[in-house]
């Protein structure tokens, strides 16, 4: 579906977005906007103070899906880590404040036709996953970066360690794909575009929180990983 | 789709496991969803995300393995295992081994062994997809009891069974419908009448 290969410095940022749309919230996620003109990604990534190497490891990593080739100590030394740790706060920031009030709003209106009982459940499970999935990113907002930040900084804690987090870092796409099933298979309303609509959001949503553990998991750890050694 | 048959391919030597690719993917009446595997050190892990139907693989890949510890650890019990064979083998050690191919065998040949071993377990899959979605009532008792937030001591209780089945039905109808969380059977239930809000509202 997407083009798969390596991104260098000099490719055209446009390039990048056309290829691969779902790099279209990595930008975002980077702060950088959209509106690129013929600028190459090296030049586009400087103007917006975003670190290259960073911007260009998350993004060839998601286009070619397979696992960094690299060891934990030159992927550290490669990537800025607090560009990184700014990265993921961003997506959090997208799910949490934009992304699931959104599909609540679509998903919401969608089932209003359905029984009472029938949206009152419904409605449960959603703010029932939108909670969990809550409590996972204030975990790493709260406890898991900032212990990144003091490491950057020279102090060591000696309770904490990112394997704690490795540890218990669960797949947060689980239970979406769960209500996406129910919907598919158990659905007992009419058929509408509405629906259709909150059903393809489920679906990216569903893959964009994989990735998005997927850079946790194989990029974020890993480095801290490194830190913690050095 | 009675043909979708799941097939990994662990065999070292790239040429030949491209061969055979290409050999299974053109046989008539048949389409295989193929995972090839390079080395010993991916079987366990690739067999396990897989879990393919029939795994054919060479004896003589570098590292020590065996068929019944692989079939244990990466769950796949069910599994047929063929030999691919490339020079002569010591017959005990073909004996775990359902069917074995050589290189030299001919597509024909091919076929037909595939086909044999693929009759026994596409029956089992007919049967699997027939009982799906379709709860006994024992199974529909429990659904009531998960969503009515009672514990699995408490179901088997109320049921005269033991909690140990209480889980086993558990775990039957996750796999039939598909739907892990008490959130998600709390939807199925109320969609499928078997509760009422009331039931749930304590």
């Amino acid at each position: 579906m997407y083009k798969v290969g390596d991104y260098h410095e000099t490719d055209r940022m446009s390039d990048l977005i056309s290829e691969n749309y779902p790099m279209a919230l990595v930008t975002s996620r980077f702060g950088i906007a959209l509106g690129f003109a013929d600028k190459s990604i090296g030049e586009v990534c400087r103007q917006n103070e975003v670190d290259v190497n960073t911007f260009l490891t998350v993004v060839n990593f998601l286009a070619n899906e397979k696992p960094i080739p690299v060891s934990d100590e030159k992927l550290r030394s490669s990537i800025s880590l607090e560009g990184l740790i700014q990265y993921l706060h961003n997506a959090h920031d997208y799910f949490l404040n934009f992304r699931l009030p959104h599909i609540r709003r679509k998903l919401l209106e969608a089932v209003s036709d359905c029984q009472e009982d029938v949206v009152f459940v419904i409605r449960k499970f959603f703010d029932e996953y939108a909670e969990e999935v809550r409590k996972h990113m204030t975990y790493e907002e709260k406890t898991v970066f900032p212990y990144v930040r003091s490491l950057l900084k020279g102090e060591k804690d000696p309770k904490y360690n990112i394997s704690i987090f490795s540890k218990r870092h669960d797949q947060i796409e689980m239970k979406i794909t769960e209500l996406k099933n129910i919907l598919i298979k158990y659905y007992p309303g009419k058929s509408s575009n509405m629906l259709n609509s909150v059903l393809f959001d489920i679906f990216t949503t569903e893959e964009d929180l994989a990735t998005h553990n997927k850079v946790e998991d194989y990029l974020f750890v890993p480095a801290i990983l490194a830190l913690e050694k050095q | 789709m009675n043909n979708a048959l799941k097939i990994a391919l662990a065999e070292p030597s790239a040429i030949i496991r491209t061969g055979l690719v290409s050999i299974l993917k053109h046989l008539p009446g048949f389409h295989f969803q193929l995972i090839e595997i390079a080395s010993t050190e991916q079987l366990p892990d690739t067999l396990r995300t897989n879990k393919p139907d029939i795994l054919i693989v060479n004896p003589a890949i570098p590292g020590s393995f065996s068929l019944e510890t692989i079939k244990e650890e990466s769950g796949c019990r069910e599994m047929k295992c063929i030999a691919l064979i490339y020079q002569s083998f010591d017959l005990s050690l073909l004996r775990q081994y359902d069917e074995q191919i050589s290189i030299f065998d001919s597509a024909d040949e091919l076929r037909h062994k595939i086909e044999r071993l693929d009759h026994t377990s596409v029956r089992k899959e007919q049967e699997g997809t027939e009982d799906q979605q379709m709860l006994s009532a024992r199974e529909k008792d429990i659904v009531i009891g998960v969503v009515k937030g009672m514990t699995n001591r408490a179901i088997a209780d109320a049921l005269f069974i033991s909690t140990h089945t209480v889980i086993t039905h558990r775990r039957n109808i996750a796999r039939k419908l598909q739907i892990h969380s008490a959130s998600g059977l709390t939807i199925y239930a109320i969609v499928n009448k078997l509760v009422e809000l009331s039931d749930i509202q304590q």
